[in-house]
């Protein structure tokens, strides 16, 4: 029994009156905040959506219709399968993925930059650009992108004056915008951990490589991608769970025809009311966002450690 | 300032999971005095001193304190002081709140704690920087800064881990005699934690040298340095020669030891060993570089040997002799004014006072 | 060799341009969206140079309110995660190694636990509990309690980080030496670990009251009867648009670049002063120093030149000038179409109307629908023009009323 002695210890090392305001406060972030909450909502999406009068009796029982929902649909649909629902899902987890493996290629060049250069005014500048632009609102960011890719924006105009074009692309439907918007939100949730990873990065050991004759990829390929593997690591988990589970770009980058898995989830609870639906479409969609960063990690060997330096 | 207090460790364990950090540890410390803990690292000094300031409880036994027992007293709550190895300096106050944090969370009034810190800046010879910060003096500042902080707290133990570790060699020598003068003003117990036996030495009224968990022996300086109870203490204080053999015969204190390469030697029975050693037994006899002599004593205690190399080190020489079958010996000559000692390559005889060289069972030696 | 290094250095300058482009450009054209007077965030065509977006901003009722909430919703944040983030932080320390990971994992996940599934839980959740507790508990479901009790439940991770990162650098020595020297626990929190953490604390502060104001994928589930700035923001944006938006965008964004360049100002100095830099050694660090103070104090000169100028400037005859302009241009478009028609009367059978039906359903408005040469097309078509124009959702849609056309047609051309 080692449990009681490790609370004992933590008293004794903390006090009395500190010891428990640091247990009572971890404890209900932990307890009030995370884990119930998340179980609380499993629970509902096993239920039916009945009206209050029916809440609480026999009817009130446990049920997988709000799942078998999303993957065959309402019953006596004509297809077997909800094939709508299933699409805006996988085209999420993909689109998602596509935007993680762009930011990060986007973003690599400069974190090697920023992380290897010797600080100085111009780097010091450069990272206060990086910063403005994440401390603006989420909407006014994808607000941004929606002037400059709408059908009479920016980039419309700019093309169409220069005769490029003579009709304004629907970027928008064409989900350039949204791919863009989702890129733009994230970005720098995948350069600051791998500017830390790389800026910790002894630059003798590079220096050495060079000296032994390795050429530039090799280096990279050897040094520099190994060592900063937790951030890469870090860098990509974040911004594929970001963008998997982002509402407020698709919302308002999305095109008509084309929508992403949360706005699903959106509609179910704010336009058709089925909290319990939307609270199991809720949790296949962390489920599977969880299981395929966790795959990825055992892939790559990362730890959960690594996650947020 | 309070006088002194008596500090008892009965039987002390000390465990952290399956590892034993101290085992069996009774030490009686007489209040007043300068006490060491001395050994190399890792051997359990510093738990020793963690389990007496408060910070451990002790698995088993007991540490009293002025014949109290401090089960169940936190930190915060004994008549000790602790001063860090890295002196745990608070960064972001002045010298003068540092020195009178412990009045401070009494709730002392600050022209109550200032004037008491100007005292104090007084005797350590700091007036007028009750004002800078910790950061802006220098090491030797740093720690005088970290012992008035101690004080001011006013405990009946000061306890000391290793604090002048950090500091250069000039400073370290200057530091040992002025705490050695501050604690015979203030007449309360010190307890030293080192391995430094230069620091042990010098300062202590008396010393605990520990190995792996395991006090080996206390006493005073000269008791340590001069009837050493084990090998690893012969070895570790100090420099000492060592043969190995078998002990032929025993005659009262003394012993004939049958050494592996130089012959017969006869020694006198380390005190903690008499009456312990058998005809037959694996022996170690020591001989300090300082106690051999150039010239034939008695054929029991004459050994020859050529020489090596000779080392100029200031105040002393060292020659370094090849015996019989590669034994290395060590000689310490003082500096008279001579030139060299010996010629490389030739063959001297040297040999000791059979008082000097002390004889024991044989057993685990300090690693170097 | 050295066309090597020039042609790196030349690859590198186009890719941080492209990259800051990518990031700073779509702030840059909305910030000037702000000051066209066309009644939709946009910069062609340019219309008058106005601030009367500003003034729209500061008179909307739903603005103001949402920026209340934001920042009811914003301090209660800071205090709960901010409070929990360091009370984490400090048992992370201390939590059995075997534990630490799995402690680690459970604090860390909230972070990427997507928003939606946040707010969700926690609408659920509360719901449930309020209907235990029943009617004396009405505040559990109250909008402001479920929106700072869901946003810290992620920003408190965030904080926690940045207090970890500090307690890595922290001696737990001091702490001990503190209650060596007698002070209680609760002393040596308050007088040793709390300044030490200060900065710290200053900084999870911002970061969390920056996150809870931005935040909108958990709050969408959890406002309630008060929707937050970001919220009524995304109602505007997705419900039909003008530039008040835009001001809006260029207050937060002339701020942000005002703190950050006094952070950075304040930085400097402090460094200067503590001698970790010597001002004037190192080119470039002993320029910046300069260059955030030039900017900072230009940037107040631009912010107060515009107030300023905003008292006595007015677009109205630039409006009255460009409103004329266009009709003239609509007049010669339409007397154009007309002759068409005449022409294409006289060749071939007579077609409805066309002024009868102008292209102006909204959708698509300013689009491509009006580019001469498709207006010839419509035309010819007449009727049956449904199906081009009307493809494109246009982000701004519902703006166009009709009486917008001489604009769009403006803009068409363009």
């Amino acid at each position: 029994m080692r449990k009681p002695k490790m609370f004992s210890e933590f008293f004794k090392n903390n006090g009395l009156l500190m010891g428990g305001i640091l247990m009572f406060l971890v404890s209900f972030w932990i307890i009030v905040l995370i884990l119930l909450p998340q179980l609380s909502m499993l629970d509902f999406s096993f239920r039916y959506n009945l009206p209050p009068a029916l809440q609480g009796t026999e009817a009130d029982s446990y049920t997988l219709d709000n799942y078998r929902y999303l993957v065959f649909g309402p019953e006596g649909a004509s297809d077997a399968f909800n094939k709508v629902d299933l699409m805006v899902f996988v085209r999420t987890i993909l689109a998602a993925m596509a935007v993680t493996v762009l930011n990060l290629i986007l973003c690599y060049p400069l974190a090697y930059f920023l992380g290897q250069s010797k600080g100085g005014g111009f780097i010091r500048l450069l990272v206060i650009m990086l910063v403005i632009p994440y401390w603006i609102n989420e909407i006014l960011r994808a607000f941004a992108l929606r002037i400059i890719f709408g059908d009479g924006g920016v980039l419309n105009g700019v093309m169409m004056s220069l005769g490029l074009i003579d009709q304004p692309y629907d970027f928008i439907n064409a989900d350039i915008a949204l791919y863009a918007g989702l890129g733009y939100a994230y970005i720098l949730l995948m350069l600051f951990p791998m500017y830390n990873v790389i800026e910790s990065l002894d630059r003798n050991q590079i220096e050495a490589a060079r000296d032994m004759g390795a050429s530039w990829v090799r280096i990279h390929r050897r040094i520099v991608i190994p060592h900063a593997k937790p951030g890469i690591a870090s860098g990509m988990t974040m911004v594929f769970m970001l963008s998997a589970g982002a509402l407020a770009a698709p919302q308002v980058l999305g095109g008509t025809s084309s929508l992403w898995f949360t706005q699903l989830v959106y509609q179910w609870f704010n336009d058709t009311l089925n909290w319990q639906q939307g609270a199991a479409y809720a949790i296949v969609l962390l489920v599977a966002s969880i299981a395929i960063v966790l795959g990825f990690m055992k892939i790559f060997k990362v730890n959960m450690g690594d996650i947020g330096k | 300032m309070s006088s002194g207090v008596d500090v008892t460790l009965d039987n002390v364990w000390i465990k952290f999971g399956d590892f034993v950090a101290v085992r069996e540890a009774n030490v009686n410390i007489k209040g007043g005095d300068f006490f060491s803990f001395l050994g190399p690292s890792g051997c359990g000094k510093t738990t020793i001193l963690r389990a007496v300031s408060g910070f451990l409880n002790p698995s088993e036994g007991r540490v009293l304190i002025g014949g109290k027992d401090m089960a169940g007293i936190g930190p915060n709550k004994r008549p000790t002081a602790l001063i860090f190895q890295n002196l745990a300096l608070f960064p972001l106050m002045k010298v003068w709140e540092n020195i009178t944090f412990s009045m401070e969370v009494k709730g002392a009034s600050a022209v109550e704690r200032r004037k008491r810190a100007d005292e104090l800046l007084d005797m350590i010879a700091l007036q007028g920087q009750g004002d800078k910060l910790p950061s802006e003096l220098s090491g030797g500042q740093k720690q005088r800064v970290a012992i008035a902080r101690a004080l001011c707290a006013e405990p009946d133990v000061l306890l000391l881990d290793e604090p002048l570790s950090a500091l250069d060699l000039k400073l370290r020598q200057h530091m040992r005699t002025e705490l050695r003068e501050i604690q015979q003003r203030v007449g309360i117990t010190f307890i030293y934690i080192t391995h430094d036996q230069g620091e042990a030495l010098t300062m202590s009224d008396s010393v605990a040298v520990m190995r792996n968990g395991i006090i080996d022996q206390i006493g005073d300086g000269h008791a340590v340095y001069d009837t050493p109870a084990t090998p690893f203490v012969a070895s570790f204080v100090g420099e000492n020669n060592v043969f190995r053999g078998k002990i032929s015969a025993i005659n009262g204190n003394e012993a004939v030891i049958a050494t592996n390469r130089s012959g017969e030697l006869l020694s006198r029975i380390t005190p903690a060993a008499v009456g312990k050693l058998k005809v037959g037994d694996d022996a170690m006899m020591f001989v300090r570089p300082e106690v051999l002599n150039v010239g034939e004593g008695t054929d029991k205690t004459t050994i020859s040997a050529k020489v090596l190399n000779e080392e100029f080190e200031g105040n002393s020489y060292s020659v370094f002799l090849e015996g019989n079958g590669g034994k290395r010996i060590k000689m310490a000559m003082p500096n008279m004014g001579q030139n060299q000692h010996s010629t490389k390559g030739e063959v001297v005889s040297f040999s000791y006072d059979v008082n000097n060289a002390v004889v024991m069972p044989a057993g685990e030696l300090a690693s170097e | 060799m050295r066309s090597n290094i020039l042609f790196g250095r030349v690859a590198l300058a186009v890719y941080l341009v492209i990259f800051f482009g990518y990031l700073l450009g779509p702030l840059l054209v909305m910030g000037l969206t702000a000051f066209n007077s066309a009644p939709f965030p946009s910069i062609t065509p340019w219309q008058c140079y106005t601030y009367e977006w500003f003034g729209a901003l500061f008179q909307d009722e739903r603005i103001l309110n949402g920026i209340k909430h934001s920042f009811i919703v914003g301090i209660g944040t800071v205090i709960l995660s901010v409070s929990i983030g360091l009370a984490a932080s400090l048992v992370l320390t201390q939590v059995w190694p075997r534990w630490r990971s799995t402690y680690y994992t459970i604090i860390i996940a909230p972070i990427l636990i997507p928003g939606v599934v946040l707010g969700i839980s926690t609408l659920v959740f509360w719901r449930r509990v309020s209907e235990v507790f029943g009617e004396n508990a009405a505040f559990l479901n109250n909008g402001l309690f479920l929106t700072i009790i869901g946003q810290s439940t992620f920003i408190a991770s965030y904080c926690m980080l940045v207090f970890v990162a500090r307690l890595q650098r922290f001696d737990t020595g001091l702490t001990e030496a503190a209650l060596d020297l007698g002070a209680t626990h609760t002393q040596a929190f308050r007088k040793i670990m709390l300044p030490f953490m200060r900065p710290a604390i200053a900084s999870a502060a911002v970061l969390a009251f920056l996150a809870s104001f931005e935040n909108y994928n958990t709050t969408t589930f959890t406002f309630g009867a008060y929707p937050t700035l970001t919220i009524e923001l995304s109602q505007m944006v997705r419900y039909g648009i003008n530039p008040s938006i835009s001001a809006l965008a260029v207050i937060i964004v002339a701020l942000t670049v005002f703190a950050a360049l006094a952070a950075e100002v304040y930085r400097r100095r402090s460094k200067i002063k503590s001698g970790d830099i010597k001002p004037g050694k190192g080119l470039p660090a002993w320029m910046f120093g300069n260059v955030a103070t030039i900017l900072l104090v230009a940037l107040s000169f631009v912010v107060i030149a515009m107030v300023y100028s905003a008292q006595a400037y007015s677009p109205a005859q630039c409006k009255i000038d460009y409103k004329a302009e266009r009709q003239i241009e609509n007049q010669t478009r339409i007397e154009a179409l007309q002759k068409a028609r005449r022409e294409a009367r006289q060749n071939a059978a007579p077609l409805e109307s066309i002024t009868s039906e102008p292209p102006s359903q909204g959708a698509g408005a300013f689009g491509s629908v009006f580019a001469p040469t498709n207006l010839e097309d419509a035309a010819g078509t007449g009727s049956e023009e449904s199906g081009t124009p009307e493809a494109p959702a246009s982000p701004f849609g519902s703006v166009f009323a009709p009486n917008n056309l001489e604009d769009a047609v403006g803009a068409g051309k363009n």
